[in-house]
């Protein structure tokens, strides 16, 4: 990770010197242990700031629209085809974005680690696949891979999509027989089992719209939840109001997620919300042959027609 | 149930599912008494909203036809 | 959309999409008589029913 992030300043500095960019979008060190921030660094000094490790969960595709001028952008393979996205929903030109690949090897589950420890984390490192964990009590020394995020886990596009410049080396893909088992497993249950877990998974759903914040799909002016006239769904804590939040979210993801995990990473009530989107991203692949943001030359599935598209749901 | 308490919201197309609705009444031909029409202009106007929003409003089925 | 509401545990039947022209006055018919057979036998709606009060 070391040469990694030296790489990442050098190419920033010489970016932001030679003038090739306005500005660079990456990750800086937050408040706490094991938590970054997205950041916007405009003078060579300031690259310093910049940090890139295993808690970079948060998808920084986000920021790279409405940028005045060029940017340059730090991408894993999930930052990458969600530009790709952008860029085919029109939102950013390929010209206006530089892109800083890395190739990734998984974010931490941030909630899982902090579950093994009473009291709070004070110290986060890593070294490889090693992870060393303080708290004010006690040390733990932990395997990277028995603690990545679960989209992490299915990811099988590590490496950028897109890039100009690369950071490392590229990282082997993997490749699934089951990409879908957490789908699987919920496609398994009956009517009202299926009706359960939802109900359950959104429970405790606060109705920060931290998911929706953070997710670089979601970038309309006025979104539905805020419309009024019609209001498609009320503001408060309904069970009815809250699902139909949930559902419309998601829907509004199908064919375009590629399930990077910043909606989860966001929430702050831990609700998998990635359940709902998980289930499009399987009928994408399934119904249509599609992953969202493999290439900037295709237009999305719901947004084309082909003679091709299954139709045996209309009578 | 009693017959009449079932509702199916259906989003009709001006120019095929609603004319041929138009024409089996005219016809006089018998169909269940379950479907409430909305007429769209055209299926393109159809939106996942609509079809969350009848749901919501307590359908008991929602109906797209173009 | 079908797909995705099944996957959160509303019944298939529940949602349908068919295509009849307009000189089709039968196969409306049809359609109508099918949908509202299916939608009786499920019974009433109650998930995903905003209560107002
Ligand atoms: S819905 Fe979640 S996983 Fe999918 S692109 Fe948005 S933030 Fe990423
Ligand atoms: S981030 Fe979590 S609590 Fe907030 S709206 Fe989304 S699911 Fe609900």
């Amino acid at each position: 990770m070391d040469t990694c992030i030296k790489k990442i300043r050098e190419l920033s500095a010489e970016l932001l010197e030679k003038g090739e960019v306005q500005k660079v979008i990456g990750f800086a060190q937050g408040t706490i242990p094991m938590a970054t921030s997205p950041i916007a660094i405009e003078s060579k000094q300031d690259t310093e700031k910049l940090v890139f490790n295993s808690t970079c969960g948060l998808n920084l595709a986000n920021y790279a629209s409405k940028q005045k001028g060029k940017v340059a952008i730090i991408a894993k393979g999930c930052d990458s085809r969600n530009i790709v996205t952008h860029i085919v929903e029109n939102q950013i030109q390929r010209d206006q974005i530089y892109i800083i690949g890395v190739p990734c090897t998984g974010m931490v589950d941030k909630s899982k680690i902090a579950t093994l420890f009473e009291d709070e984390i004070t110290g986060f490192t890593e070294d490889g696949n090693t992870l060393r964990v303080t708290s004010s009590s006690r040390e733990e020394i932990l395997k990277k891979q028995d603690y990545l995020r679960e989209n992490c886990l299915y990811c099988t596009h590590k490496n950028p999509i897109l890039y100009d410049v690369l950071a490392t080396e590229l990282v082997e893909e993997q490749m699934l027989e089951k990409p879908f088992p957490d789908v699987d497993r919920i496609e398994a249950l009956d009517t009202d089992a299926k009706w359960q877990h939802f109900e359950n998974l959104t429970k405790n759903c606060i109705r920060c719209y931290a998911c929706r914040n953070a997710c670089p799909l979601c970038y309309c002016p006025t979104c539905f939840v805020d419309e009024a006239g019609p209001q498609w769904v009320g503001k408060g804590q309904n069970k009815t109001d809250v699902n139909t939040f949930h559902y419309l979210r998601a829907f509004h993801c199908a064919g375009r997620c590629t399930d990077c995990g910043a909606c989860v990473e966001a929430c702050p009530m831990g609700i998998n919300v990635r359940d709902f989107t998980r289930k499009l991203n399987k009928d994408a692949l399934e119904l249509f042959g599609w992953e969202a943001g493999l290439d900037i030359t295709k237009r999305p599935p719901l947004d084309a027609y082909s003679p091709e598209d299954p139709d045996d749901f209309i009578k | 149930m009693a017959d009449n308490d079932t509702k199916i919201v259906s989003f009709l197309c001006n120019w095929c599912s609603y004319g041929a609705a138009d024409l089996a009444g005219v016809s006089r031909m018998e169909y269940p008494a379950d479907i409430r029409v909305i007429r769209i202009p055209c299926t393109g106007r159809m939106s996942p909203k609509f079809i969350l929003s009848a749901f919501r409003e307590g359908a008991d089925a929602v109906w797209v036809s173009g | 959309m079908g797909n995705l509401l099944e996957h959160m545990g509303i019944e298939r039947d529940r949602l349908h999409f068919s295509w009849i022209s307009s000189a089709e006055a039968t196969k409306f018919v049809d359609v109508v008589k099918e949908i509202s057979e299916k939608v009786r036998a499920l019974g009433p709606n109650k998930k995903l029913v905003k209560d107002y009060n």
